[in-house]
């Protein structure tokens, strides 16, 4: 977080119909010194190649800016290092990086990608054109090979650098060709999407959904380029979103405290905090509810065999059980494309609203439950803080949340 | 014929849940259809049982309000019939 802003980054991707492999490639880091490093490749063709190219590009790029090294010369390195295609003679892979520092002040430097679009959320979202400088490097057009002798041709590559300072509510779309290009030599788009109907459909999705998340923004626009392509993509379609806004609180509190003392402060914890409120454990909850003189009830509707049902308190958004709830988490954070994903159960709702969340706050009470260390019980019963820092740690390094553990 | 109510709670604690709990909730799709209105089945967070060894050893349940340890459908049922005089 960025004072009082959170940068959430989110994007979505659908690869060209039939291939394996994404060519596009978007990444995104947090360097030590709290500034958030995007970047968004596209390898030239599809398929793995591609995807190496991309992959390759995005890392080196994302790892020079980290360094601070200036951006013409991680260009310069970047476009000597990629592989040549053995088909079309030239080595290429697009790209638009985005440094993001701890004031909020976003640097970017496009080179041929679709130009990213800026929205500013005043009274009624507004689209923004930050002035753009252009930056020269030679690259490699190709190899000639006669007789030994091979020269290499240079063609100028041309980048854009732009840079400006986020407000909150300020929203960066990135996206690839295969967004654009969507429906290409379709009835509907001859000439495929294109940036000006792109632009009009992110601001009705932006006035219908004010608050939409960048993960749903980046989701919607593939979604929608899919459709021109009929679901067959024909190339890859990559959207990335950067949204800068007003952090949104989670706290989730799970496993009673080693010591009966604390069981109050616990609950004054928790009817006291701003924001979505989680219990995670059946002890948990009771303590809370007999401290604040609350019922709980389990749900018995659309159950699930494989997780324990919720329960639904005053107060608490979500009621779960603790340990196999926690652990199905913790495995849909780590492969987020599994089909477990759209089932409908307390582990894919719990799963959701962390991810919805920019501040999550665990409370983690340290009490072991004997009756899970009887070796009859199956192995994955694990121990509650052990799980806690395995989840912690992917939202915080692969969803870019900021965590705070406190032991009770 | 009575129209006496047995109130079955069943424990979905996670040591009850892993041992065989998750069955037990679905006690409605077992009940035979002259019982259907006399039962009331509830679920409940973890109730305790399973911490103290002289309860026995989950999955728990209590129909009205006895005990019933390593609890199955049918030693539910059992248990049920017992309670409506009906078995």
């Amino acid at each position: 977080m960025n004072g009082d802003i959170f940068i959430e980054v989110g994007h979505f991707c659908c690869k060209k119909h039939g291939q394996g492999a994404e060519g596009d490639v978007f990444l995104s880091r947090k360097t030590d010194d709290g500034r958030i490093i995007s970047v968004l490749s596209d390898g030239l063709g599809s398929g793995i190649k591609a995807g190496v190219l991309a992959t390759l590009t995005a890392t080196m790029a994302a790892k020079f800016v980290a360094e601070d090294m200036p951006p013409r010369k991680a260009a310069r390195i970047i476009m000597k290092t990629l592989p040549v295609c053995k088909e079309r003679g030239i080595s290429y892979a697009t790209f638009t990086l985005v440094d993001i520092d701890r004031q909020s002040k976003v640097k970017s430097i496009e080179y041929d990608n679709p130009a990213y679009l800026l929205f500013r959320h005043t009274s009624e979202p507004v689209l923004l054109e930050p002035l753009k400088r252009d930056l020269t490097v030679l690259r490699p057009l190709g190899s000639h090979h006669n007789s030994g002798d091979s020269t290499t041709r240079l063609s100028q590559a041309v980048m854009h650098y732009s840079e400006f300072f986020a407000k909150p509510g300020d929203r960066l779309v990135l996206f690839s060709d295969g967004v654009s290009q969507s429906g290409m030599g379709s009835r509907a788009y001859p000439l495929g999407w294109g940036i000006p109907r792109i632009q009009t459909y992110v601001m009705r999705l932006l006035q219908e959904t004010s608050d939409i998340s960048a993960r749903q923004l980046a989701q919607a626009i593939v979604k929608e380029a899919q459709v021109h392509d009929a679901y067959q993509a024909k190339d890859d379609i990559t959207c990335a979103v950067i949204y800068f806004r007003k952090p949104r609180r989670l706290l989730l509190i799970t496993g009673p405290s080693i010591e009966h003392q604390r069981d109050t402060e616990m609950a004054q914890l928790f009817r006291d905090f701003q924001g979505t409120k989680i219990l995670c454990g059946g002890t948990t909850a009771s303590i809370i509810a007999r401290e604040l003189g609350r019922t709980i009830k389990v749900n018995l509707k659309n159950l699930d065999l494989r997780i324990p049902p919720a329960s639904t308190m005053d107060g608490a958004d979500l009621v779960t059980e603790g340990i196999i709830t926690l652990g199905k988490v913790a495995e849909l954070l780590e492969s987020p494309s599994t089909t477990d994903r759209y089932r409908v159960n307390p582990a894919t709702q719990l799963t959701e609203l962390l991810l919805n969340s920019d501040c999550i706050e665990f409370v983690v009470g340290t009490k072991i439950n004997e009756a899970h260390q009887d070796p009859t019980m199956p192995v994955e019963l694990e121990i509650r803080r052990n799980i806690i820092k395995r989840i912690a740690r992917l939202l915080e390094e692969k969803y870019l949340k900021e965590i705070q553990i406190r032991f009770i | 014929m009575s129209e006496t109510i047995v109130k079955v709670i069943v424990c979905s604690g996670t040591a009850c849940y892993v041992m065989g709990g998750s069955e037990l909730l679905l006690l409605d799709d077992h009940l035979p259809a002259n019982w259907k209105g006399r039962v009331e089945l509830e679920g409940s967070p973890c109730l305790g049982y399973c911490k103290d060894k002289t309860s026995g050893k989950a999955p728990f349940a209590l129909v009205d309000g006895e005990l019933i340890p390593q609890a199955t459908i049918p030693e539910i049922l059992r248990k049920i019939g017992e309670k409506l005089g009906d078995r």
